[in-house]
């Protein structure tokens, strides 16, 4: 590992730890016109555009979160940006975000008791609430780490 | 500081006039991961804490004791 390698590792994870909090608002923004809309799906194509949009951030999201993202830089970048320190980080998120989604369970559970939830509703508040609450964790974990680096 | 844990990875690598970010080259870690450790935010895995041992010339008993001892 040179030291460029580690330059750009320190340059790229410092821009992780800013940017994933700000990936969550934004997650979270969609969410909300998503569920503010006025038929969250009438079967529209926009409706399945919009569905299709959310899934393709989720599943990006979930892979930056679980790999660490830089995937076009080298292997010894890559590793120096997903270290130990990292690791136990990205550890105490993935902690963090499945008590988030369990706490959205138990919420809809009893949200359900009263009102009618749809499957599809359900799962993507459940997956938005964990998603978003890693991406915070992880962000939060990150940035305080290189604090005073 | 976790409980239980003390370090002077900070005295030692200062006695050897080595910067975090050249520690963090030798041991083949970021300079993130050495500062967490020095701060006491952080325990290293048995693995880096030999590494960062090799590195500063020094035992790991020297680098890491039980704050009791």
């Amino acid at each position: 590992m040179s030291s460029t390698d580690h330059e750009t590792a320190e340059r790229l994870g410092r821009k992780r730890a800013r940017l994933l909090p700000l990936f969550a608002i934004l997650f979270l923004t969609q969410q909300a016109s998503y569920f503010t809309g006025p038929n969250v799906d009438t079967g529209r194509p926009v409706d399945h555009i919009r569905i299709a949009a959310w899934l393709v951030m989720s599943i990006v999201l979930l892979l930056v979160l679980a790999t660490g993202g830089g995937w076009f830089r080298s292997r010894a970048v890559r590793a120096l940006m997903n270290d130990e320190a990292t690791q136990v980080h990205r550890n105490d998120a993935f902690r963090f975000a499945f008590f988030a989604a369990m706490t959205a369970c138990v919420v809809l559970y009893v949200v359900g008791l009263f009102e009618p939830l749809g499957g599809r509703d359900v799962i993507h508040l459940v997956m938005s609430c964990g998603i978003a609450a890693a991406l915070v964790r992880f962000g939060m974990l990150e940035r305080r780490a290189y604090r005073d680096a | 500081m976790p409980e239980g844990l003390a370090n002077r990875l900070r005295e030692h690598r200062a006695e050897r006039d080595l910067t975090q970010a050249a520690l963090a080259e030798m041991v083949g870690v970021s300079r993130k991961t050495i500062n967490t450790v020095e701060n006491g935010v952080f325990v290293p895995s048995t693995t880096l804490a030999l590494k960062l041992a090799r590195a500063l010339g020094c035992s790991v008993e020297s680098l890491f004791s039980l704050a009791e001892d």
